[in-house]
């Protein structure tokens, strides 16, 4: 994917609710190449209208039982919806996607196209 | 001992347990189903095991044992966390700030290295900007 996007010129930038702890321990954890911003007020997230209050979010490590962290604990917390904003070099949005279904991400292949048309 | 209950007892387990498994492992790959029928059908034929499991050790006259109870109660508990999970499924979508057409909001965030970023440094560069749930 990021080869693709290398061709066009395009870079990645993901942002979260993440702290700069969090996403740092993630970046290195999932040994992810791409940016990571931390918007841990959701000041960005709010900014562009995609926030999603009481979504049910797993975190690892923040409950143990007998000394041993629990893997995943729900609690609703506010994040981002899913949202992927391709931008041309002028700073214009050229291709917005969000999902209403958190689950279903935008697919490789319609980013792939959505890059293609815009910048071919 | 009723070994037709044990039996339908832990297969009802195993049968949401592989449910589960498969959707998890669906997950990475991006290849997670829109309407997970496979998962939705092979839980309920699991819970639908594990009730008749119970059923039918009460029907022996005796209370059924743990290895009835056990393997039937965390098939229940498993398929029903999925369902409520299922049914959270939907975003708040129309709140949306920016449009197509439109150019890209100002901000400012720190990087994962805890640098200051400023949605300037963007100018004259494509970007694919991604708003996402965190790691978890």
């Amino acid at each position: 994917m990021q080869a693709d996007l290398d061709e066009y010129g395009v870079s990645l930038l993901a942002l979260s609710k993440d702290t700069v702890e969090e996403a740092s321990i993630h970046r290195t954890r999932d040994k992810l190449s791409v940016t990571l911003l931390a918007d841990p007020k959701l000041e960005v997230i709010r900014q562009y209208g995609v926030e999603h209050q009481k979504a049910l979010g797993f975190t690892t490590g923040s409950f143990q039982l007998f000394g041993i962290p629990f893997a995943f604990v729900p609690s609703y917390k506010s994040m981002a919806i899913p949202t992927s904003l391709l931008v041309d070099e002028n700073g214009v949005i050229r291709w917005l996607d969000q999902t209403d279904d958190y689950r279903l991400r935008s697919s490789e292949a319609r980013v792939l196209q959505a890059v293609k048309s815009a910048f071919t | 001992m009723n070994m037709m209950a044990i039996g339908m007892a832990v297969t009802g387990f195993a049968a949401v347990m592989v449910a589960w498994g498969t959707y998890l492992g669906a997950i990475p790959s991006g290849r997670v189903p829109v309407r997970p029928v496979g998962a939705i059908g092979l839980q309920l034929v699991g819970v639908g095991l594990a009730i008749a499991a119970i059923v039918s050790s009460f029907r022996d006259g005796r209370s059924p044992g743990v290895a009835v109870i056990l393997p039937a109660a965390f098939a229940v508990m498993m398929a029903s966390f999925f369902f409520y999970l299922f049914s959270l499924r939907k975003t708040p979508v129309g709140d949306l700030k920016v449009h197509v057409g439109d150019t890209l909001l100002a901000f400012e965030a720190m990087t994962a290295d805890g640098a200051q970023f400023r949605s300037d440094s963007l100018a004259g560069k494509r970007t694919l900007l991604k708003f996402f749930r965190g790691g978890w």
